[in-house]
């Protein structure tokens, strides 16, 4: 199906809304955006988006704050269906990709079980777009032919870890951490025990494609010290690409991607 | 209004007789803006002030969950309660926004006496400033102001950008900047460009395109613009990437907007970085634009999750285009099979076989579930499902070609529950 055909009434589309700026929206994305009745936003969302609403749309916020209230999952698929029972047209918008690490598939599930329709528009994920908006390429011939991309919100040494970093060190691809700011130094002790040498270069890029994105560099038995002080939302690359680091390669002239009303 | 009527002021189709507003656009970078109210009309204000850098201060009692999240993650500062006259003390611009007709006129008394424009919700009458209908495409602001006719100003300010949009207003005549973008196409569908992707190719003088760029972009190319097709290059690897970079440089030094455009994204398996080193090495400034990578994109379309929480936290994107222990191969597929995660295989139709047999060899199972999808997001897309070891035959009994993607694992089981549309 065409992701710009009109939203049915009682349908949910799952928007990924890229790194942040608005600009790297798609299309449909957008087309999405303008037919919603209701949306539901994430913390990650790029908020220059929601000015693509039309005036008598629902914006609610169904992110978890730091200090906020938390919105359990389950809560947010109940709030899909409920507002797709109502005939209403349901954007669900999020940061990135909706199905990197974004639960995306919950929520189809959820809509799926309650016979709710949904329409997936992919994003841009800042795996990818993070890095690449601070120079860093995650392949690049001749040097390195692959890269894996895993969750670090759960320390190596935690029995609900599910990582094999012993694998992850042997695979010889680029590494890309999300949500491995807090648990970083426990990542990058992990991959040097495992035999990833100590001068591998890393990178820490915070605020991918904001106008605030800051970018640490240093080797992997330092990147931790070095990303002192970061907050996320952040990627780390670890491996030879991370020496191509730079503070942003973002269009900068005029000065933002987005494009608005 | 009778003094400005004397006058003969009279403002085009104003037949009440009102001088017309005078146009402006404020910088309002670092400075304090303060929006009285919290409801839908503030909402809609806020973000349009967040990109105009702003500091934005809300007063209200009571906000909408959108305006509570901004406030949460520090883009906004809330007030939470009435307005005071002393909220305005330092402000340069002021939105009485609720839907309370006395408390806007005390913001509008307040803002008078201290020389601040201020906007009203309520009464445009009544008001010292008036909001337009405006969007921005390509750097530019457009900008309608109405006679307070909202309705008619957004008609024509939509039917302002969407000629921007289709081109039918040249916007190369604004000078830019000589230069190299590197624009990420998407997987194929044209509606899975990104904006900024769009407005990129639409200022371009020049553009280098790929066999898997959105093809439907170049149909939109003005006339006069170059459109340097990779595919009539010569062939060869080596001597078409360098061909390649030196006409990026050429013609960006010859001071033209050149645009490389590819499929999926420029990093992922796109050879972007050589070109920016080209580009580096001759002195030529060079901007990314990341775009969907068809290894991300394309099974999501085809409903496949790459991490589903509980089945895995990780995945894995793969060239295929060296089989298992060829001698230039990068990646170390013993390793690779013993990750628990989801792996994505891409330009590796030919080697699929083999790839399968290296991956079952060092551990993965047999049966685990794999999907082959073919000319992702297109129209022409086929995808088949079967299992590592079914691969090579599955492949082969569908004729499936490149491009393709291959993906490994428990969540190509996730692909289409029932009742999904
Ligand atoms: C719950 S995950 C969601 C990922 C998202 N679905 C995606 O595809 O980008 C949140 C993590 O994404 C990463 N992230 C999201 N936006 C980012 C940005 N603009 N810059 C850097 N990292 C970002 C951070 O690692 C953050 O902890
Ligand atoms: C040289 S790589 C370039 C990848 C591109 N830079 C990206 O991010 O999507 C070409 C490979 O991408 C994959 N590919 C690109 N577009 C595709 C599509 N629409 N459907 C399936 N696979 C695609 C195929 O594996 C193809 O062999």
């Amino acid at each position: 199906m065409s992701s710009l055909a009109p939203l049915e009434p009682g349908c949910v589309a799952l928007v990924g809304g890229g790194p942040g700026d608005a600009g790297l929206m798609t299309v449909a994305g957008r087309a999405a955006i303008e037919q919603a009745d209701v949306l539901l936003v994430d913390h990650l969302a790029p908020t220059g988006a929601l000015a693509w609403a039309g005036p008598a749309a629902e914006v609610i916020d169904v992110s978890k704050l730091p200090r906020g209230a938390f919105t359990p999952q389950e809560r947010i698929n109940e709030l899909l269906v409920e507002h797709a029972r109502r005939g209403r047209r349901v954007v669900r918008l999020k940061g990135g990709d909706s199905f990197v690490f974004g639960r995306g598939k919950e929520e189809v599930l959820a809509c799926a079980e309650a016979g709710v329709p949904t329409r997936v528009i992919p994003g841009v994920t800042s795996a990818v777009a993070a890095p690449a908006l601070a120079g860093i390429p995650v392949t690049h011939r001749g040097l390195v032919h692959g890269f894996s991309v895993i969750s670090g919100h759960v320390p190596p040494d935690d029995p609900t870890c599910g990582l094999d970093y012993a694998a992850l060190v042997g695979a010889g691809t680029s590494l890309v951490v999300l949500m491995g700011v807090a648990n970083l130094p426990a990542i990058a002790d992990e991959l040097l025990a495992h035999g990833m040498p100590a001068d591998t270069p890393a990178a820490v890029v915070a605020r991918g494609g904001h106008p605030d994105q800051e970018v640490r560099a240093a080797s992997l038995d330092r990147i931790a010290a070095a990303a002192t002080g970061i907050e996320p939302p952040a990627v780390t690359v670890i491996g030879e690409v991370a020496r191509f680091a730079v503070p942003t390669l973002a269009p900068t002239h005029p000065t933002l991607l987005e494009e608005i009303r | 209004m009778g003094r400005v009527a004397e006058r003969g002021v009279t403002g085009p189709g104003d037949p009440a007789g009102h001088a017309p507003p005078y146009p402006v656009g404020l910088r309002l970078e670092g400075r304090r803006v303060v929006v009285v109210g919290g409801g839908h009309v503030a909402q809609r204000r806020v973000p349009t002030l967040l990109t105009a850098g702003a500091e934005v201060t809300v007063v209200a009692p009571d906000v909408t969950p959108a305006l509570e999240g901004l406030a949460g993650g520090g883009e906004i500062s809330w007030e939470r309660r009435g307005f005071r006259a002393a909220d305005l003390d330092g402000a340069w611009y002021v939105i009485a926004a609720t839907n309370d007709a006395e408390v806007n006129v005390a913001v509008s008394e307040a803002a008078e006496e201290r020389r601040i424009f201020c906007v009203r919700s309520d009464d445009g009458l009544a008001a010292t400033a008036w909001t337009p209908a405006s969007g921005r495409y390509a750097g530019m602001t457009v900008a309608v102001l109405g006679n307070r006719e909202p309705r008619r100003s957004a008609a024509i300010r939509d039917q302002l950008l969407g000629a921007l949009r289709d081109g039918l207003v040249d916007v190369r005549a604004e000078a830019r900047a000589p230069g190299v973008t590197l624009v990420g196409g998407g997987p194929g569908d044209p509606e899975l460009v990104t904006l900024a992707a769009r407005r990129a190719v639409a200022e371009a003088d020049v553009v280098v395109a790929d066999r898997l760029a959105p093809r439907e972009l170049l149909g939109e190319l003005a006339p006069d613009v170059e459109l340097v097709d990779v595919t009539k290059l010569p062939r060869g690897r080596a001597a078409q990437q360098e061909e390649i970079n030196r006409v990026l440089v050429e013609r960006a030094r010859a001071g033209k907007r050149v645009v490389r455009l590819k499929g999926g994204d420029n990093f992922v398996f796109g050879r972007g970085f050589e070109e920016i080193e080209a580009c580096r090495a001759a002195g030529v400034p060079v901007e990314v634009v990341p775009g969907l990578s068809s290894a991300i994109a394309v099974p999501g379309r085809a409903g496949i999750p790459l991490t589903h929480r509980g089945m895995t936290h990780e995945f894995t994107v793969i060239s295929g285009h060296l089989p298992p222990g060829h001698p230039d191969s990068l990646v170390e597929w013993e390793a690779l099979a013993r990750t628990r995660g989801t792996l994505v295989l891409l330009m590796a139709v030919q080697n699929a076989a083999a790839i399968a047999a290296a991956l079952v060899e060092h551990g993965r199972a047999a049966d685990t579930p794999v999907a082959v999808i073919a000319d992702g997001t297109m129209p022409v897309e086929r995808e088949v499902v079967t299992t590592l070891e079914g691969l090579g035959a599955a492949i082969e009994a569908a004729g499936l070609r490149p491009p393709a993607i291959i993906v490994v694992g428990d969540v190509v089981g996730l692909a289409r529950p029932d009742g999904e549309g």
